[in-house]
C-alpha cells in the first residue's frame, strides 16, 4: 500500500465513520432545533430500530450473510424494512412525547432532559431482558460490489451511507427552514403561546417533529444494521455518544452542522488511529471539541440563541 | 474461564449424591480416608459438575475395586458449592465446605473446585488447614501466583495444586505456535482493554519479542465503538502476517467482521475470550472462519488410543462420554492415588501434611493429559495450552462449539 493508497483508504474510512455518526445527529439535532430539548432517548430509539429490522428482514426470510439480492427483490426488501422501521419507531416517539413528555411541557429546567435519559435506560432494559445482551448477526443482502483504486477500496454501502446522509440532510434543511409545518415548528420552538395564537396546532407539531425525529431514529437503525451488520443492546450508548457530539461541535439545532460536525469527528477518528492508535482517538476527539466550545460556545455552524424570556 | 460448552453435551450418567464407598475387594482392616470433593452441583453449571465429577469417581473407584493402595481405601465425599440464590457456585458455600473438609482430619486432600472465583474462597481456608486441593478447571493466575502468596496461602506452602494451566500462558503458547507452527514472521497485537483482554495480550507481545517475532504494532479498542476499519487500514499497510486480538467476544465478533473484510488473508488469532459461541453467531460465517483460539486445558484428543480406552471405560461406568474437565479430574484423583500409594510403600502415615508434600513431589510420566509434575507454586509443569481454530463445517449446527471450532493441537511450550 503507498502512503497515497493509504491516505485515500483513511479518508474513505473517516467518511463513513463520520456519515454515520452525522445520520444519526440529524434526528437528534432536529428534535432540538424544535423543541429545544435534548432528547436522549433518541439513541436507545435507533437502537430499538435495530432490532426492529432485524426482525422485519428475519421475518422476510434474510439471516445472517448467506442471502444475497439484488434487483427489485432488493429495493422491495430494503423499502419494506425502511417503512415498516421508520413507522414503528416514529410511533415509539409519539408515544414517548404523548404520555411521558406533554404533561411535562409547562415544567421549566432540566425535566424533561432528564426524563429522556429514562426513558433511555427503559428501552434499553426491554431489550436487554426480551432479546438479550449478546451481539446480534445482521442480515446483508446488498450485493459487495466495490471499486479499487490501488489497494484502496470503495464499496457500493459507502457510497450508499454517503448519498444517504446528504439526501437527508437536504431534505430535512428544506422542511425546516421552508415548508409551511417546518415553519409551524420554528415558531412552535421559539414561543409556543404566540405561535397557538397564530393558528398553530402546537400539539400536533410537537407530536410530528417527534414522529420524524424517532423515525429517522429507526432508520438510522436500519442503515446502521445494513453497514456493519450486527446489532447489539448497548449500541445506541457508544455510537450516541459521538453523535451527540457530533450534533454539539456542528452547533445543535442546526441540521447541517450536525453533518458538518460528525464528519469532522470520523475523519480526526481514522486520522488519530492511523498516526497516534485507536486509544487515542477518543481524547483527540473531546479535546477538539473542548477548543471548539471555549472559543465558539454554539458550536461551528451555531448561532447564539436568543434570548428566552 | 472456563467455557461452558460441556453443557450442550448430554448429561452423563448422575452417581448418587452425598458419600459413597465403594467396598468391594477391600480388606476388613482397611484404613479409610477421605477425600473431599467440591463441585458446582447446584445452577448452572450443575451437568458439567456431574461429567467432572464423574472422572474421580472412576479413579477412586477402580483404586478401591483393585486394591490398588494395598491397606488403603478412599471415600470420596461431594461437596456443593452452588446455590440456589446464586443460581450458579457461591464463594460463600465454596469457603463453608472447606472449613467443613479442613475441620475433619480424616481428610488427606480435596478436588475441585470448577470456579476460579470458588478457588479463591477456598485457597485461604485450605492453606490454614495444610488441606492440598486439586482443581480440575480453574485457569485464574492469581491463585496460584506467588506475588498474592499472602492471599491466598498465608501459611506459605502450595495448597492449590492444579491439572489444567493457568491463564498466564495462553498469551505466550499462542505466539510460540504462531511463530514456530504457523510460521509467521510479523504481527499485530489489539486487545480490548478490560484486565483480561490487556493481560493476555501483554503476555503474547513479551513472548513475541522474546522470539524475534516482530510487534509492529499494538493498539488498543473501545469494546463499545462500531468501527475498526480505521485501525485494521493501518495494519493492511504494514503488511503484517498476524493479528493477535487479546479480549473477549463484545469486540470480538466485530473485529472478526471487519477483519474478513480488510484483511482477508491474515492470520488471526485470539485466546479464549473468543473461544466461544458468541464469535460463531455473533461474527456468523465466513468472517468466523480461520481464527485460532486458545484455551488454557487440555482437550480430549478421539484419535489418541489411550483417550478412547478411557472413554470406553467411562462410558460403561456413567453412559456418556467424558469431557475435557473430566480428564483433568481424572487425572487430578489419579495425583491423589499415587501420592498415597508412594507414601504407603515407604511405610510412611497417609495424613494430609504428608499428603500434600507428597504431591509437591509426585510424578506421573504418562497421564491422559501427558506428564503431570507440580512446581513449588501448584501449578503444572507441563503447560498444555490447546489451539482451535474455526473450520466451518456446513454439515453441523453452525452456532455449535464443537462442531465448528476444530482442534489443532496443544501449543509448543517454548
Amino acid at each position: 500500500m503507498t502512503s497515497g493508497e493509504l491516505f485515500l483508504q483513511q479518508l474513505i474510512n473517516g467518511l463513513n465513520l463520520g456519515a454515520m455518526y452525522s445520520l444519526l445527529a440529524l434526528g437528534f439535532t432536529l428534535v432540538y432545533g424544535i423543541m429545544e430539548l435534548i432528547n436522549f432517548s433518541h439513541f436507545n430509539v435507533f437502537m430499538v430500530g435495530a432490532f426492529i429490522a432485524l426482525g422485519v428482514l428475519r421475518l422476510m426470510g434474510l439471516d445472517g450473510q448467506n442471502v444475497i439480492l439484488s434487483g427489485l427483490p432488493l429495493v422491495a426488501v430494503i423499502l419494506v424494512a425502511f417503512v415498516v422501521t421508520m413507522f414503528s419507531t416514529g410511533m415509539i416517539g409519539v408515544g414517548i412525547e404523548r404520555l411521558l413528555l406533554r404533561p411535562l411541557r409547562a415544567v421549566t429546567g432540566p425535566a424533561a432532559m432528564i426524563l429522556t435519559i429514562g426513558v433511555s435506560y427503559i428501552l434499553f432494559n426491554i431489550i436487554l431482558i426480551g432479546v438479550g445482551g449478546d451481539t446480534r448477526n445482521f442480515a446483508n443482502p446488498l450485493p459487495s460490489v466495490s471499486w479499487h483504486f490501488g489497494e484502496a477500496t470503495l464499496r457500493l454501502r459507502d457510497v450508499l451511507i454517503w448519498g444517504i446522509t446528504i439526501v437527508l440532510m437536504l431534505g430535512l434543511t428544506y422542511f425546516v427552514q421552508f415548508t409551511k409545518l417546518g415553519k409551524g415548528m420554528r415558531a412552535t420552538a421559539q414561543d409556543p403561546e404566540a405561535a397557538r395564537m397564530m393558528g398553530v396546532e402546537v400539539d400536533n407539531v410537537v407530536g410530528l417533529s417527534f414522529f420524524i425525529g424517532s423515525a429517522l431514529a429507526g432508520a438510522s437503525g436500519l442503515i446502521f444494521g445494513l453497514y456493519y451488520n450486527y446489532a447489539k443492546v448497548d449500541m445506541g450508548f457508544s455510537a450516541g455518544l459521538r453523535a451527540f457530539t457530533a450534533a454539539v461541535l456542528g452547533g445543535i439545532g442546526n441540521v447541517p452542522g450536525a453533518m458538518l460536525g460528525g464528519v469532522l469527528i470520523g475523519l480526526i477518528e481514522a486520522g488519530s488511529s492511523q498516526l497516534i492508535g485507536q486509544a487515542w482517538a477518543d481524547v483527540i476527539i473531546f479535546s477538539i471539541l473542548v477548543i471548539v466550545l471555549v472559543f465558539r460556545p454554539a458550536g461551528l455552524l451555531g448561532r447564539q440563541a436568543p434570548n428566552k424570556s | 474461564m472456563i467455557s461452558r460448552r460441556s453443557a450442550f453435551k448430554a448429561a452423563a450418567g448422575i452417581a448418587a449424591a452425598g458419600t459413597f464407598a465403594v467396598t468391594e475387594g477391600a480388606q476388613a482392616a482397611d484404613k479409610t480416608v477421605k477425600v473431599g470433593m467440591d463441585l458446582s452441583l447446584t445452577g448452572a453449571d450443575s451437568e458439567s459438575a456431574i461429567r467432572v465429577g464423574n472422572g474421580a469417581i472412576l479413579a477412586f473407584e477402580d483404586a478401591n475395586k483393585y486394591g490398588e493402595v494395598p491397606g488403603i481405601k478412599f471415600d470420596l465425599v461431594k461437596f456443593d458449592d452452588g446455590t440456589a440464590t446464586a443460581g450458579q457456585y457461591d464463594p460463600a458455600q465454596a469457603a463453608t465446605n472447606a472449613r467443613k473438609m479442613v475441620s475433619d482430619k480424616g481428610f488427606i486432600a480435596a478436588l475441585g473446585p470448577q470456579m476460579s472465583g470458588a478457588g479463591k474462597a477456598m485457597s485461604p481456608i485450605l492453606s490454614e488447614g495444610n488441606l492440598a486441593i486439586i482443581t480440575p478447571s480453574s485457569t485464574n493466575p492469581d491463585i496460584t501466583d506467588p506475588k498474592f502468596a499472602a492471599q491466598y496461602r498465608p501459611k506459605g506452602k502450595a495448597v492449590y495444586f492444579r491439572t489444567v494451566t493457568t491463564d498466564a500462558y495462553q498469551g505466550p503458547n499462542m505466539a510460540n505456535f504462531l511463530a514456530k507452527t504457523v510460521g509467521i514472521k510479523s504481527v499485530y497485537i489489539l486487545d480490548d482493554s478490560g484486565a483480561y483482554g490487556v493481560g493476555i495480550a501483554d503476555s503474547f507481545q513479551k513472548r513475541c519479542e522474546e522470539l524475534g517475532l516482530k510487534v509492529l504494532g499494538r493498539d488498543r479498542l473501545d469494546p463499545k465503538a462500531a468501527d475498526y476499519s480505521a485501525v485494521l487500514t493501518k495494519i493492511k499497510s504494514l503488511n503484517a502476517d498476524g493479528l493477535y486480538y487479546g479480549g473477549v467476544g463484545q469486540a470480538g465478533v466485530k473485529l472478526a467482521k471487519q477483519v474478513y473484510e480488510i484483511l482477508p488473508k491474515i492470520v488471526k488469532a485470539g485466546g479464549d475470550g473468543i473461544y466461544g459461541v458468541e464469535l460463531l453467531k455473533g461474527a456468523g460465517f465466513p468472517a468466523a472462519d480461520g481464527w485460532y483460539a486458545s484455551n488454557a486445558s487440555p482437550h480430549k484428543d478421539d484419535g489418541d488410543k489411550k483417550m478412547k480406552e478411557f472413554s470406553d471405560r467411562f462410558n460403561a461406568r456413567f453412559k456418556g462420554s467424558p469431557d475435557d474437565y473430566t480428564l483433568t479430574m481424572y487425572v487430578a484423583a489419579r495425583a491423589i492415588i499415587e501420592t498415597v500409594k508412594v507414601l504407603q510403600a515407604a511405610g510412611k502415615p497417609v495424613t494430609r501434611d504428608t499428603v500434600r508434600d507428597g504431591l509437591q513431589s509426585v510424578r506421573m510420566a504418562n497421564s491422559l493429559i501427558g506428564p503431570v509434575e507440580f512446581d513449588e507454586n501448584g501449578d503444572l509443569k507441563n503447560k498444555v495450552i490447546s489451539v482451535f481454530q474455526v473450520k466451518k463445517d456446513a454439515s453441523k449446527p453452525l452456532d455449535n462449539m464443537d462442531d465448528q471450532f476444530a482442534y489443532i493441537g496443544i501449543a509448543p511450550m517454548s
